[in-house]
């Protein structure tokens, strides 16, 4: 093949703008419900090139590219350009991004079937996915600002797509400020990196990294820590978690999209790609692990009640991604980009598969569902198979990258971390045995519904059989044998700091050991969710009496909405009423004064405007008399210069 | 023949002067185009004194005849009502003749300070000479002049054509057609 | 042969010129404005030909330049004359104090 398939690359991110600017511009008077169709297909060739450039990079082994589209800034020695950074790191995220992306893309086609708006919606999902690309390809922290950016703006606009409801919209708020304060951190860190290195490409910045850190060890730190509060926004995280749950307000497909492919995962991308950066970091890198490990673990006991599918799904995805952080701050950067694949290829067949049920039932509330697995066959077996690779059932995908992040934590000698890691891997399974077991299984609890439930149409089943392949098997096929897989081959050396150190050969009679233990505490938990929610013994009712206050507590997801509302955002509105008061009296009266003042002036020198000719030819004479005393009165020297 | 310059300046002056005043002031605005044209024929004799018999020919042309005749037609196709009230100034009168007045001074002042040079081109009439200058260094001034004279001509045409009358009503815009 | 010296045509160019200049404040028949304005043209023209008679630095220009100022003069009276008729078409009076729409 002589074609030069990485050249190619802005083609990727290219394909799905190009169907984003078409179905803006004449979805609503003539594409209607063909925009599916050009999104679907324009994500489809994304994804062909995608997955080619992917083995491109295989083929080629560690290889970093730069394609310089155009210098986008140059200023003195500032220079900042489109470019796309090709190495094994952003080929294996374009990769998952456009295939996933893809097939959500065509399960689209079904669920917005009759929506009024869907040349809307096929016109923000590829831009979605235009950003995401954006953010992932970009060679420079001010591209990917650009990417990151765009995808929040796509968050807001997807979530709140029903925005002719209160709920969307007011979740699409809450998403656009959270990661507005995320954002914030972001362009501190973007801004401090500049101010340090001098530059905002990586290849410029990661070398001199180890250098500035002896000299400046607390700029480092503080960097790491605004990228870090820039990555808890996109990614969910303590504390600015909130917003993602609340997004299930948008369609179903924007969920899987959100999850899986195009904005949660920017948050560990950013870290994974700053891994030299966050490697020197110090403390930063230990604030990481620790809100990673207490974000996967108090997301999963409030997803433990949950009673909307899709809300149990959102902790899920919150406790996954607290996995992902974890990975990166116990040094592992290599899991969590392992995690990060296979969490998008089941966590979007989740979503997509709840999609269908929701697509099926009208109904989210899974105490209204029950026993449509006989229904729905497809869905429930994709469903279980990757509810199985979330609560990391071996051999199924999430088993070996949740696996090694554990692992990862006890061998790099943090055991509280590894303890706090399967006790969050026990309620997983728990939590995901209830999920299953309250939507497919026991008797219909609501038969009008039960009754007008029906399998899906193919154009919804293909991608969950498909995304259900990868459930499968990503994690087999990337990560085999643990730790020295092919995906650790593939991204050694351009993610971890010094490769050396981890070509040695693993321990396995540890790593044998560490996964039995995770196991075990995944059966523990699938063995409690199934007596509880099978047998009822012991009944859930009487379970949630028992622990009366700590199910209150977690039913009403610990508070931290209330918190948010009451106590910071009293205080924000009191300083914006204050603030409001300023410009309406201050800033405003001044300005009116000043209104005044020359509306004053005006009326006054209205009066020189008589209309009549005569007196504009008298003021005429009188400054042609004025300019003859002047010009006068030097030329006889009586005035002097 | 000495004299004979100087009392045919002073006998120009006073009936330039006198013509001038006599347009400012005159009552019916017939008088005033008369002694205009009036004074623009003494303007003439000016020229003539000076030794521009050529300028003096075009003064007398383009003056005497041709604006006196536009101005004449105006005054024909506005009528001229007689005030009713006081003679014809404006309240801004004294004003405007302060002003003319003061502003007249210095430059008459002025005027003074001027002298003949020293050697003056000889008499003989100045047609050679002005034809020279207008048919080499200032051609092209002055065929932007004929574009001016044009333009003025064409202007003028446009202001005074009468808009016609009344035209057909537009057709109201048809509510079941998108725009 | 006595010559009048040139002080003596500036003085009366000047003097004529003001003349217009009162006429065009004073008057309130747009016509006869025309007319003052007109005085003004000519009377600045024996300035330049005084000049260009005169004056050896001014050479044929000035007389050239009177001859710019005929055309400018011509142009000037069409235009304006033109404009008093449009007007006087609007509101039937020649009288300049009653044209006042541009009153502030």
């Amino acid at each position: 093949m002589n074609i030069d398939v990485v050249g190619l690359v802005w083609l990727v991110p290219g394909i799905p703008l190009a169907a984003a600017i078409v179905n803006g511009l004449f979805g609503r008077r003539w594409l209607h419900r063909a925009t599916g169709v050009i999104a679907s297909v324009a994500l489809g060739l994304s994804a062909v090139l995608g997955v080619a450039i992917f083995f491109a990079v295989v083929a080629a082994g560690h290889v970093a590219r730069t394609v310089t589209l155009y210098e986008w800034i140059g200023a003195g020695d500032f220079h900042v350009n489109v470019a796309a950074l090709v190495d094994p790191l952003s080929a294996t995220m374009v990769a998952v991004v456009t295939v996933v992306s893809f097939l959500i893309h065509v399960f689209s086609n079904g669920y917005m079937e009759h929506d009024p708006g869907i040349h809307r919606f096929f016109t923000w999902l590829p831009l979605f996915v235009f950003l995401m690309l954006t953010l992932v390809l970009a060679d420079n922290y001010l591209l990917m600002f650009v990417g990151w950016e765009g995808v929040g703006l796509c968050s807001y606009l997807l979530i709140g797509f029903w925005f002719e409801r209160p709920a969307p919209y007011t979740a699409a708020n809450k998403a656009f400020w959270m990661n507005r304060i995320g954002d914030w951190g972001f362009t501190i860190g973007t801004i401090l990196t500049f101010l340090t290195f001098g530059s905002l490409t990586f290849h410029d910045v990661f070398p001199k990294v180890a250098g500035v850190a002896q000299t400046q060890p607390l700029t480092i730190t503080f960097i790491a820590l605004a990228f870090f509060l820039g990555a808890t926004g996109k990614s969910a995280q303590l504390p600015l978690y909130s917003w993602l749950p609340d997004a299930m307000e948008g369609p179903t497909p924007v969920s899987a999209l959100i999850h899986a492919a195009t904005m949660v995962t920017a948050g560990v991308y950013l870290v994974a790609r700053s891994t030299p950066l966050f490697a020197v970091a110090g403390p930063a890198l230990l604030v990481v692990a620790i809100i990673g490990a207490v974000t996967a673990l108090f997301a999963a006991t409030i997803a433990l009640v949950q009673v909307d599918i899709k809300r149990v799904l959102a902790y899920s995805t919150v406790s996954q991604l607290g996995y992902m952080f974890l990975a990166c701050g116990v040094g592992a950067p290599i899991a969590a980009v392992f995690h990060l694949a296979t969490h998008a290829f089941f966590k979007a067949l989740l979503f997509l598969g709840s999609g269908s049920v929701i697509h099926a039932t009208e109904e989210q509330d899974m105490r209204r569902m029950g026993g449509l697995r006989r229904k729905m066959p497809i869905t429930y077996w994709t469903f279980l198979l990757a509810g199985g690779a979330l609560a990391a059932i071996p051999p199924l995908a999430g088993f070996w990258s949740k696996d090694e992040i554990v692992g990862a934590a006890f061998t790099n000698g943090q055991p509280i971390l590894w303890a706090v890691g399967v006790g969050t891997g026990l309620l997983t399974a728990f939590y995901t045995t209830r999920m299953i077991y309250l939507t497919f299984h026991g008797e219909p609890r609501d038969h009008h519904l039960y009754d007008h439930a029906h399998e899906s149409p193919a154009v919804m089943t293909v991608p969950l059989l498909l995304l259900c392949v990868g459930a499968v098997f990503a994690g087999l096929v990337l990560g085999f044998p643990p730790e020295a897989g092919f995906i650790h081959r593939f991204l050694e050396g351009t993610v971890t700091a010094e490769a050396a150190a981890q070509s040695e050969l693993p321990n396995y009679v540890l790593i044998a050991g560490l996964a039995a233990t995770a196991v075990v505490a995944g059966l523990i938990g699938i063995a409690i969710g199934y007596a509880m929610y099978a047998r009822r013994r012991p009944d859930p009712a009487a379970v949630s009496r028992a622990v009366g206050p700590i199910y209150t507590l977690l039913w009403n997801k610990y508070f931290v909405d209330e918190l948010y509302d009451h106590r910071i955002l009293e205080g924000g509105r009191a300083l914006f009423g204050a603030a409001w008061a300023f410009d309406a009296h201050i800033i405003d009266g001044i300005v009116d004064r000043l209104a005044w003042l020359v509306s004053l002036l005006g009326s006054g020198l209205r009066r020189v405007q008589t209309g009549i000719v005569g007196n504009y030819a008298l003021s005429i004479a009188a400054g042609l008399l004025i300019l003859i005393v002047v010009y006068g009165g030097y030329a006889t020297g009586v005035l002097h210069r | 023949m000495d004299v004979l310059g100087p009392i045919l300046f002073a006998f120009l002056t006073l009936m330039i002067v006198g013509g001038g005043l006599g347009v400012v002031l005159a009552g019916r605005i017939t008088t005033s185009a008369l002694l205009m044209a009036f004074t623009f024929l003494n303007m003439a004799g000016m020229f003539v004194l000076l030794g521009s018999e050529t300028i003096a020919a075009f003064q007398v042309l383009i003056y005497v005849g041709a604006i006196t005749v536009l101005i004449l037609y105006g005054v024909m196709f506005t009528p001229q009502t007689p005030r009713a009230y006081g003679l014809f100034f404006q309240k801004q009168t004294p004003w405007g003749a302060l002003v003319a007045a003061l502003a007249a001074l210095p430059v008459i002042v002025v005027a003074f300070s001027f002298h003949d040079a020293a050697s003056l081109p000889a008499p003989g009439g100045d047609l050679n000479a002005l034809a020279t200058a207008v048919f080499t260094s200032f051609a092209f001034p002055f065929e932007v002049a004929s574009v001016l004279l044009l333009s003025a001509m064409v202007g003028a045409i446009v202001l005074v054509k009468r808009e016609p009358a009344s035209r057909p009503p537009a057709a109201p815009p048809d509510p079941e057609r998108p725009v | 042969m006595t010559l009048v010296p040139l002080p003596a045509f500036i003085a009366v160019s000047a003097t004529l010129f003001f003349i217009g200049v009162a006429g065009v404040l004073v008057r309130r028949n747009a016509v006869v404005i025309l007319m003052s304005v007109e005085l003004m043209l000519n009377a600045t023209n024996l300035a330049f030909v005084a000049f260009s008679r005169r004056l050896a630095v001014a050479g044929e220009r000035g007389s050239v330049f009177v001859v710019f100022v005929f055309v400018v003069a011509a142009a000037e009276v069409a235009v304006g004359l033109a404009i008093i008729l449009a007007a006087y078409r609007n509101r039937p009076t020649v009288d300049v104090d009653q044209l006042d729409e541009m009153k502030g």
